[in-house]
């Protein structure tokens, strides 16, 4: 075996990259012909620049990977380096570099706990650090309370994540260059790096040859928190922010890019080009989908399709090579030696059958689930001659799949409709709150004429928007407002402060204005619940025996929010009163209540119609405070297409906005109009 | 048999009941009880088929989207009009398809676990998110929500099938050639095969278990409401995975017992709910979360780094004969 001259393919490529090389150039070659803007120079730099954090992780998981571990809690490093650092800055005065260096420090330390746990106490690195995932990203929940968030970095700083070399390279770019090239050198170029790999082939071999297994493990945890806390900077001088939620869930991403990479996740394989190779195809299929204007959701799946079928195609590659060795008898399911035709059989017909089971349920439950809505995929890609006179408003929501956001769609794409404008929906898919600002630097690099942005971390997104302005591209802000030079008009549904006084209001008037109460939120670190709580808390004031006894977090799931209020009504049997301030939250503590037989509890809160009609029908929700969303996402298009074609000049006061009428503007806002209270009386008017 | 982690836990589990006793004895009231049982009880059924991918060795990061997309689909073919039992086996004969697609790509295609299963659970959420653009499943039928039942016989019904299939799974590991097989076949493949057991075959059933109770925990979750959020299981395979890890077995495969895993599952599912009675802030619940697995499975270390010096010895032995 070693006598043979390795051929070329397998001297460069040991773990078959090459594949990868050729699913990057495939998704090039479509999306240069799909996407808009996709093959240009501002893109190339985009999708680095993008990458980087991601790519940080990733690198410094890949040692990791190879001696057979792994690091889940990158990801929370990040996200308590990040308020760490803001910690530092803004409320212990340190200087930036003294911060960062906080920061950087307390990586180390979060490395070394891992490395401890994982080489002294010989715990299993996935046990270690799934702990360490929760406890990293509870004490940033704990010591923020899940809702500061440092901003006002100055600007030198955030031209660290913003800025460009001479007008073309991203200014990160060098930083991570300098990464790559150091485990670049250590992977591959030391005796260190050649450990590694003898760690991860065999543990027992490599101590019995001598070496100490503890100390090269132990580094590569201890540089991975190092690293994940450099991303952590990188990251904040990019969104401009620090809070409590940075990098979440970018743990199993960077995993995604090593394992697509070629790493083997059972050590011993693996090369840090490989990594980069993984971490760009994930990423341009990403930017790629976004300026083609496809669904955000088919990354998941595509993904998911490219990760097994490269997986699977490298071992099939590998395997005529060793079946020329007679079949070796220690033959186990992880590391299998050779891939059968049979194997391979199985293989095409296993994703075959994948592909038609997804194809299958998608068709049914669409029209099992939506049989009237069969127009909505028409009415995004209009199937005339792409019309370049259309103006193009790509419009976003905080996160896509929320029903709040399904239903203002709805009366955005009617609007589109009606003013013969072409709408781009796409958004988050998760939590992580540097997603926004993704989206919108794709749709400044394709180009659309107006962009309409719900908001989700105002500091963050604010300095994209500006970008966005300064190319020409007209900014609405929608359901939840930027800074105001960030964007032409605000379309107000309501204030956070004409938010929480109506919910505080219509729950005194409830409870008589006396009693305890409990809220059920959706995440403790989401920014516009937070702001709610704020107003809510201020408006408590005016109602002194009104007392707020706890705030619960239902994480967005119902499930969740269900368990948490059976929990708060047995441990505060007094309260009067449940009120949900995210869409889930009501129908989940409505459902908690009923089942608890108790009558004398109130439910009310801020949620979606349709969801609480039968709770409110059977007395169990007596109020539910919103907005009209159709007419929200129907208003914010319209304002969009007249403001694109000039009809909307500076300093007007006023514009018809089709079924809606005549519609107020004040200032640089567009006034819908007051939050509406739903109840027995009026709800059954309502389909959204 | 080692039997360390399930006595570390047993204490785990005796000091949090100790301080609630102290501190929140209204923690032990029977609808307080009865509540957390049902809350945790797709955990539990789970983490069962989850115990059984992790003693062979493997492990199934997709189960929390399985959940959602099965939780949807028992909606849908309730509201199509199948009866309701004909709903929930329809709904484990999906779960139990979706597992056996991991399970063949595992143990036929030989693609590693993780690998199949990272792939699994982001297309498996996207696709649902995409399909149903986060609509939830609403107008279930009448007959749907508790069977048709009142709460408390369903309740009761879901508990004694739940108790039923613990007891099977803790039987039929320990004494049935089936159950054993998953022991042989992870912790040494080889061996398991020259004693006549098909290593791929045994993983293809784990995964494909896995899938059919994920299936069944989602129905029975499912018929405690009155509609379906398409977004259910956010997190749920790292809620079983932890559950199933710090009740001890062996993330190399091939050790490990359902009491554990039970202990587990009831340490970490009162945790939360005991905080809210003691009354500490939300804000901090994740970190004594992550303090408390960290401390639970550092409790026994010292027997764990021998099992790795005994399993390091004979990695070491195979690799000279391979060699």
């Amino acid at each position: 075996m070693l006598s043979e001259r390795r051929p070329w393919r397998e001297a460069w490529f040991p773990n078959g990259e090459w594949m990868l090389l050729v699913v990057l150039a495939v998704e090039i070659a479509v999306f240069s012909a799909i996407g808009k803007n996709f093959f240009t120079w501002a893109n190339l730099s985009e999708v680095i620049r993008l990458s980087v954090e991601l790519g940080l992780l990733a690198v410094a998981l890949s040692p990791v990977i190879l001696t057979g571990g792994i690091d889940l809690s990158v990801g929370s490093m990040m996200g308590l380096a990040a308020v760490v650092f803001g910690a530092a800055w803004r409320d212990g005065h340190f200087s930036i570099p003294a911060a960062a260096a906080t920061a950087l420090v307390l990586g180390a330390a979060g490395g070394s706990l891992n490395a401890l746990l994982i080489t002294r106490f010989g715990i299993p690195p996935i046990i270690v650090t799934l702990g360490t995932y929760s406890l990293f990203r509870g004490i940033a929940e704990g010591i923020t309370r899940g809702a500061v968030n440092y901003s006002g970095f100055p600007a030198p700083f955030l031209r660290l994540g913003q800025g460009y070399w001479w007008g073309v390279a991203p200014v990160q770019l060098p930083l991570f260059l300098l990464v790559v090239a150091g485990y670049a050198l250590l992977q591959h170029r030391s005796t260190l790096g050649r450990k590694l790999y003898a760690i991860g082939f065999s543990a027992a071999g490599a101590r019995y040859a001598g070496i100490r297994v503890e100390r090269p493990v132990a580094l590569v945890y201890v540089l991975s928190g190092l690293v994940s806390s450099l991303a952590a900077i990188i990251y904040v001088a990019h969104l401009g922010q620090a809070k409590s939620d940075a990098g979440t869930g970018y743990e199993l991403a960077a995993i995604t890019a090593v394992v697509l990479g070629g790493t083997s996740v059972f050590g011993g394989r693996g090369t840090i080009w490989g990594t980069l190779a993984g971490l760009f195809s994930i990423s341009v299929l990403q930017d790629g989908l976004r300026l083609a204007a496809l669904p955000s959701e088919l990354t998941g799946v595509l993904t998911g399709a490219v990760l097994v079928l490269t997986i699977a195609l490298g071992r099939a590659r590998r395997a005529p090579r060793r079946a020329r060795q007679p079949a070796p008898s220690d033959a186990t399911i992880e590391e299998a030696p050779e891939m059968r035709n049979t194997q391979l059989a199985v293989l095409c017909a296993a994703v075959l059958a994948g592909s038609l089971i997804v194809a299958g349920t998608n068709i049914w439950l669409v029209h099992s689930l939506r049989p009237a809505d069969a127009v909505t995929g028409a009415a995004l890609m209009p199937a005339g001659p792409p019309a370049s006179h259309r103006p193009v408003i790509a419009m976003m929501p905080k996160a896509k799949g929320d029903p709040y956001f399904v239903s203002c769609r709805e009366g955005a794409e009617e609007a589109a409709r009606e003013t013969g404008a072409d709408l781009i929906w796409d958004g988050p898919t998760g939590l992580d709150p540097a997603r926004q600002n993704e989206v919108v630097e794709g749709w400044i690099t394709r180009r659309v004429d107006a962009i309409a942005v719900s908001v989700e971390n105002s500091a963050g997104i604010s300095t994209v928007l500006r970008k966005a302005r300064e190319r020409g591209i007209r900014v609405l802000t929608w359901d939840a407002d930027a800074a105001p030079d960030a964007r032409d008009y605000f379309v107000n549904q309501a204030t956070p402060q004409g938010i929480g006084f109506t919910l505080t209001d219509e729950a005194a008037r409830l409870m008589g204005g006396q009693g305890e109460f409990a809220i059920i939120t959706g995440a403790l670190s989401a920014a516009n619940q937070n702001a709610w709580l704020g107003f809510i808390k201020e408006r408590l004031a005016q109602y002194p025996r009104m007392k707020l006894v706890t705030i619960r977090p239902s994480d967005d799931d119902r499930d969740k929010g269900f368990a948490e209020t059976q929990t708060v009504l047995k441990v505060y049997p007094q309260v009067k009163l449940i009120m949900g301030i995210a869409t889930s939250s009501v129908p989940a503590a409505a459902e908690a209540v009923r089942q608890s037989g108790r009558k004398d509890v109130f439910v009310m809160g801020l949620s979606l119609p349709n969801l609480n009609k039968p709770y409110v029908h059977q007395g169990v929700v007596q109020a539910v405070v919103l907005w009209n969303t159709k007419d929200l996402g129907y208003l914010t298009v319209y304002a969009a297409a007249l403001l694109v074609r000039g009809q909307i000049p500076p300093g007007a006061t006023g514009f018809e906005a089709g079924r809606l009428g005549a519609i107020e503007i004040r200032g640089d806002q567009i006034l819908l109009g007051k939050p509406v209270i739903f109840n027995k009386e009026n709800i059954d008017r309502f389909n959204f | 048999m080692r039997r360390g982690r399930e006595v570390a836990l047993a204490l785990a589990i005796l000091a949090v009941a100790a301080v609630m006793a102290l501190g929140a004895p209204g923690f032990f009231r029977f609808e307080n009880q009865r509540d957390l049982v049902m809350a945790n009880m797709p955990v539990a059924i789970v983490a069962l088929g989850m115990t059984l991918v992790i003693l062979t060795g493997q492990i199934d990061i997709s189960v929390g989207s399985q959940f959602a997309v099965l939780s949807v689909a028992a909606g849908v073919l309730a509201k199509s009009g199948l009866p309701t039992p004909a709903a929930a086996v329809a709904t484990c004969l999906a779960g139990a398809l979706a597992g056996a697609l991991n399970g063949a790509l595992v143990a036929y295609a030989r693609i590693p676990s993780i690998v199949v299963t990272l792939a699994t659970m982001v297309a498996l959420r996207d696709g649902l998110r995409w399909v149903t653009q986060g609509a939830w499943v609403q107008d279930l039928p009448p007959g749907f929500q508790w069977f048709g039942q009142s709460q408390a016989s369903s309740e009761a019904l879901t508990f004694g099938a739940v108790v039923l299939l613990v007891a099977a799974f803790a039987w039929g590991l320990g004494n049935l050639a089936a159950g054993r097989a998953f022991y042989a076949a992870g912790s040494n493949p080889e061996a398991a095969r020259l004693a006549g057991i098909d290593p791929a075959r045994v993983v293809f059933a784990a995964f494909t278990i896995t899938g059919a109770l994920t299936g069944l925990a989602a129905f029975a979750n499912a018929v405690r409401f009155s509609q379906i959020p398409s977004n259910a299981g956010l997190g749920l395979e790292l809620q079983v995975i932890a559950a199933v890890i710090v009740g001890g077995v062996a993330v190399t495969g091939g050790q490990g017992s359902v009491a554990g895993v039970l202990e587990g599952v009831i340490l970490l599912g009162m945790i939360g709910p005991a905080l809210i009675f003691l009354n500490i802030s939300a804000y901090w619940e994740r970190a004594i979360q992550g303090a408390i697995i960290l401390a639970a499975v550092a409790l026994d270390h010292g027997k764990a780094t021998r099992a790795l010096r005994r399993a390091d010895a004979a990695a070491l032995e195979n690799h000279a004969q391979r060699a």
